[in-house]
């Protein structure tokens, strides 16, 4: 640790001098340009995400309305309405809505605290809300809010992180509310993300690790208790070990996706050639895309996208470390680890690594109003990478 | 420099420098090493076993049918052929995934297939069902109607698959040689059954990658055809038209002495063991094999249930069974040829040999002697009377010069202690007495009774295959009723051709004893002068068995075997009848009931092989001839038309010079030496007649009786002796009292009704 420490003190000496040199709230619009490399990384996940989303669901989207870009065509509007959006936050001095922060949380989760009474249901959940052309989810936004409520929270409370009363009892609070509220549609799969989250940006806002144990062995005891006193977790947990023992039923889904990721082998069988996707694997261009991504192509080709997207939540990690200032940082990272945790949470669910539970894959899952709420944060992160001070040589 | 605060702050700063730093460690490497590993474990690892279970679904395999082979008779005559049918068959599981309506589907079917609205009703319910049969094996403008009204509505739920049929052009012809096919197109009995392997051919598949709802994939196609190999065709030895003269003649014998118990027959090529035809009656009609025939649903009348199914089963497995070489029977007289024959080639006996008979005769270990049929005896007799008059006491009296021992080795060596080997399913094994007990010196009564055919079993296929091999010069044939089997291309797959199993008497002997069988049919005094057939020289022998421990005791199984011609035999017959009904009055008998049917046989078989006629003398001046169309000749030149060859005699009726009308008419067929009218300008009087009785009348008796009527006569039957008191007229081809147009010919069959030249039993 002692190597790194010394580096920080490095870039932190640096930061402390270009401070005393002048406000940095003032500072004027003469920014630096956006992180290329972020950038660059996400483009070329979405496009590759786009190319899946056409391979994934033209199969069905043939079979059930007839046109095969049906799906394909929806998903490439909202891309480019997306990407459209991502730059035009990364102008956005994100410092702005720092104040906001506390409201903005105040009416997501009032729009999520009316989702079980006004949304559209499916499959026996209120989780969305329908505005005609389009639906959204009020958990997506919500995630984002707590973030940015959250790093604004840590901010202020700066100096009393260490506290019991200022580093766990307010951001504990908002999170049981939220809980409580993702739990009335239900939706245990964003209650876990946002519990998540929260817990990131607690840890980075400075909370004592001493909490994290005890909050750890809280989540554990009610986890324990939900899954044992539950039969429909006890069912899950019993599915996730052994998906053949109901292949016909709840077993089914991810059955055949194991069958789509295991034919893929190596290579995979081809772009555009998964069998998988004729109608045997459901949700193959939702939540299961990255089945027909390993099938088509391959070990090699999956591993390459996780690649990818290892090395976008490094490079926002890295943002996070060299932003401006502490809100910036907190942000960066509380985005990238949401990204990271969508990431990882779809593909151990796909892979049956962790029990079963729906959870998009950004960028490739089909669905318009995640992947504008996945681009703008993404905008988020390249308005901070602007003001990220290049060290010229010398 | 740096005041307290900002050392806390620079604190601070540190420490979210730190714990981004580890999330960055943990988050974007660490947990991707997770994945990465948990991939390779699907992916690599076990790669195989979830390729394998993917690619079981995806796969789709449909079957294709192979044809069936075509069955031939030797001419080539379709017997057996396949066709293309179809099978409607319904998906539950389909109806309720497209929600389709299943009141109005099954309307539609069941208006097109006449099939019960209920049921298919029920079958709707078996939601989880992707197959349940509607119709199976319905012609193509049946099922093209089905298709229709599935395209029509756009109905998936309804689906035809191609599948075979056995059709049998003739229906009931050679039944049992054929056999038939089952539902799932295998053989079940006869040559389908016997030649299943090398006519059912080979199935071939389609492997192809569908969707889960086994449609298509898009773009991606991938399809394995494995192609069917049809079925090889079999060319019988079988003729189509032989197999119906021997049906029809056993038929009508059957019916004419109401036979209780049905018939059997073979024609047998003798030189090379073909076998011509062969039938057993009743027959079913081989499309329809379940159905039973009328007397059978008769008895069945009156049964329930688990009762009538068994009663039903019963009478099917009967009708199906090919008696003629599956059943076993006492074979009586006929068999005398072969102790005839053993003692001809042992020189036991010739010529010049007399033989006593007084009625019985004493035999070692027997307390009773054994009776002649003849009550009284037939008295002193040389060789060939012995045979014609059936003579019990004399055969006996032959199988005692020949011995147990020699009889017994002639009895392996004739092939009645094995079985034929023919190429059907279902020969039966004879039954006989061990060497033992029938070479025992003290008790010789086996070889006694065994001398005119009694006291053992064997089939009526056995015995035709014997008599065959003495007509044979001696040569033993095994007998075939498949000579070829040809694939598709008509190369030859296997080809069954004459096999000699060996020789058992010499050619001499073998031509002596066709020349005494020849005087059975031929001869004064004969047994078998009933199947005489003007023109041919026909050889043969009649018998009379009891059914022993097998029914009733006037319960008797009449039979003939039959050689022909004589000089140079070509053909054998034989026909068995099971049972004639004492109640008719008819003198039962082999020389009486069978050996007509089997006279009746040789004059279509030998007249459809093209064997020459040669007439004797007497003969010439009554056989049938052909009346020319002497119509608008001149008078003159239609009398020398006529009277060719002394054929007709002729009388004019007009002054005309040319001929206006003839009776008879052109082309039918009358005795020789008849008078023709020819009427010149005179018109043909228009009158009805009536046909006299001619029932027990002879030839001579018979015509005048018809020429006093203004009608014709043209014989049929015993035409040899038409001037003999004994052989009379037992049918008229129009019965007695008919009013038929003047000038009109009644076929009379002539037969010889002296029953005291008939054996009983023996």
């Amino acid at each position: 640790m002692a190597r790194y420490e010394e580096f920080y003190e490095k870039v932190l000496a640096e930061e402390a001098r270009e401070r005393a040199e002048g406000s940095v709230h003032e500072r004027p619009a003469g920014r630096g340009s956006m992180d290329m490399p972020f950038l660059l990384l996400t483009l070329l996940l979405l496009g590759i995400g786009l190319i899946m989303v056409l391979s994934a669901s033209f199969a069905r989207a043939y079979f059930e309305t007839g046109d095969p870009t049906r799906i394909f065509v929806r998903q490439a509007l909202f891309s480019v309405a997306g990407v459209c959006f991502m730059l035009l936050l990364s102008r956005f001095n994100i410092n702005l809505i720092r104040r906001f922060s506390i409201p903005l949380l105040a009416v997501s989760l009032l729009l999520l605290a009316v989702v079980p009474f006004i949304g559209a249901e499916s499959g026996g959940a209120r989780r969305w809300i329908d505005l005609g052309f389009t639906t959204f989810q009020p958990s997506e936004i919500v995630k984002l809010t707590i973030i940015l409520s959250f790093a604004a929270m840590a901010c202020k409370y700066k100096g009393k992180m260490k506290t019991f009363r200022y580093g766990v009892l307010p951001f504990a609070f908002i999170l049981v509310v939220t809980v409580a509220l993702l739990m009335l549609e239900p939706h245990i799969s964003a209650a876990i993300i946002i519990i998540a989250i929260g817990a990131v940006m607690m840890f980075i806002g400075g909370t004592k690790l001493q909490w994290f144990i005890l909050g750890g062995i809280i989540v554990a005891a009610a986890g324990f208790l939900v899954l044992t006193k539950f039969d429909y977790a006890v069912e899950r947990i019993t599915i996730w070990r052994d998906p053949f023992s109901d292949p016909q039923g709840d077993g089914f889904q991810i059955i055949q996706s194991l069958y789509a990721i295991g034919s893929g082998g190596l290579l995979g069988v081809g772009l555009g050639q998964s069998r998988q996707k004729y109608l045997y694997l459901p949700e193959e261009h939702n939540d299961y895309i990255f089945s027909i991504v390993c099938e088509e192509l391959g070990f090699i080709g999956a591993l390459l996208i996780l690649i990818l997207f290892a090395l976008l939540i490094i490079r926002g990690y890295w943002i996070a470390m060299h932003a401006r200032d502490r809100y910036s940082t907190m942000i960066t990272a509380g985005i990238t680890s949401l990204l990271f945790l969508q990431v990882f949470l779809n593909v151990a669910v796909v892979t049956n690594l962790i029990p079963c539970t729906g959870i998009s894959l950004p960028f490739f899952s089909y669905g318009g109003t995640a992947l504008m709420i996945q681009l703008a944060e993404m905008g988020i992160i390249l308005s901070v990478s602007r003001d990220i001070k290049i060290k010229k040589a010398g | 420099m740096v005041s307290k605060k900002g050392k806390a702050a620079q604190k601070a700063n540190t420490e979210i420098l730190r714990r981004t730093l580890s999330l960055m460690i943990v988050c974007g490497i660490l947990a991707f090493i997770v994945l990465g590993v948990h991939l390779y474990k699907i992916q690599i690892r076990d790669h195989d076993y979830y390729e394998q279970r993917a690619i079981e679904q995806q796969l789709r395999e449909t079957t294709i049918n192979a044809s069936r082979g075509t069955i031939y008779d030797r001419n080539m005559k379709i017997l057996a052929m396949s066709a293309s049918v179809e099978t409607v068959f319904i998906s539950p599981a389909e109806l309720r995934m497209y929600n389709e309506d299943p009141e109005f589907i099954s309307r539609g079917l069941s208006e097109i297939l006449g099939v019960d609205y209920d049921s298919l009703m029920k079958k709707w319910e078996d939601t989880h069902s992707w197959y349940k049969t509607v119709a199976v094996k319905i012609e193509k403008d049946l099922a093209d109607e089905v298709r229709a009204f599935k395209n029509e509505h756009n109905i998936k739920s309804i689906h035809l698959e191609v599948d075979t049929k056995r059709y049998y052009p003739y229906s009931s012809l050679a039944a049992h040689i054929i056999g038939f096919v089952g539902t799932d197109n295998t053989g079940l009995y006869g040559i389908e059954a016997g030649y299943e392997d090398l006519l059912k051919g080979t199935s071939g598949r389609i492997i192809r990658a569908t969707t889960s709802n086994g449609t298509d994939m898009l773009y991606t196609k991938f399809e394995n055809y494995i192609d069917a190999k049809d079925g090889n065709n079999a060319i019988l030895t079988i003729d189509a038209n032989i197999q119906y003269y021997l049906e029809k003649h056993l038929q009508q014998a059957i019916d004419d002495y109401a036979i209780r118990n049905g018939g059997m027959g073979i024609v047998m090529k003798i030189k090379t063991g073909e076998i011509l035809a062969m039938a057993t009656l009743e027959n079913f009609d081989l499309n329809n094999y379940q159905e039973i025939s009328e007397e059978a649903k008769e008895r069945l009348k009156g049964l329930t249930g688990d009762e009538y199914l068994k009663g039903l089963a019963q009478a099917q497995i009967n009708q199906w069974r090919n008696r003629a070489i599956s059943d076993t029977y006492e074979p009586g007289s006929t068999f005398k040829i072969f102790t005839l024959a053993i003692a001809l080639e042992e020189g036991l006996v010739n010529d010049n040999s007399t033989f006593f008979c007084g009625g019985t005769i004493d035999v070692i270990g027997r307390d009773t002697p054994i009776h002649c049929w003849k009550y009284g005896g037939h008295g002193s007799q040389n060789l060939a009377e012995a045979v014609q008059h059936s003579c019990n006491v004399a055969f006996v009296n032959i199988g005692l010069k020949i011995g147990a021992e020699t009889f017994y080795e002639y009895m392996e060596a004739l092939g009645f202690f094995d079985k034929t080997e023919i190429d059907l399913i279902g020969e039966g094994s004879s039954l006989w007495w061990d060497r033992g007990i029938f070479t025992n010196p003290k008790n010789l009564s086996q070889l006694a009774a065994a001398s005119f055919g009694q006291t053992f079993n064997i089939t009526p296929l056995q015995l035709i295959t014997a008599v065959s091999a003495v007509a044979n010069d001696g040569k033993l044939m095994r007998p075939y009723v498949v000579s070829k089997v040809v694939d598709s291309d008509g190369n030859v797959i296997k080809a069954n051709e004459p096999k000699v199993v060996r020789q058992v008497i010499s050619e001499e002997t073998s031509r002596k004893v066709c020349e005494i069988l020849e005087t059975v049919v031929d001869g004064g005094a004969s047994t078998g002068r009933n199947a005489y057939v003007a023109g041919y020289r026909i050889g043969g022998k009649t018998a009379t068995s009891e059914k022993v421990g097998q029914g009733a005791d006037d319960d008797y199984i009449v039979s003939f075997v039959g050689i022909a011609p004589t000089d140079d035999p070509e053909i054998a017959v034989l026909i068995l009848l099971d049972s004639p009904d004492p109640s008719t009055g008819i003198y039962i008998s082999g020389g009486i009931m069978a050996a007509p049917a089997v006279g009746r046989v040789f004059a279509d078989v030998l007249t459809y092989l093209g064997v020459k006629t040669v007439y004797k003398d007497e003969e010439l001046a009554t056989i049938n001839v052909t009346v020319p169309n002497v119509k608008n000749m001149g008078v003159e030149e239609a009398k020398a038309e006529l009277q060719k060859d002394k054929n007709f005699t002729v009388r004019v009726v007009g002054n005309g010079d040319t001929v206006t009308d003839q009776v008879p008419a052109a082309n039918a067929t009358v005795t020789k030496g008849t008078e023709v009218i020819i009427y010149a300008g005179e018109p043909k009087p228009n009158v009805m007649v009536t046909v006299p009785n001619l029932y027990g009348k002879t030839y001579v008796q018979a015509k005048s009786a018809l020429e006093a009527a203004g009608l014709y006569i043209r014989t049929a039957g015993v035409a040899a002796s038409t001037t003999s008191d004994t052989i009379v007229v037992s049918a008229q081809s129009i019965t007695q009292g008919s009013e038929v147009p003047f000038g009109t010919v009644v076929e009379v069959t002539l037969f010889e009704s002296d029953t005291s030249l008939m054996e009983t039993r023996g």
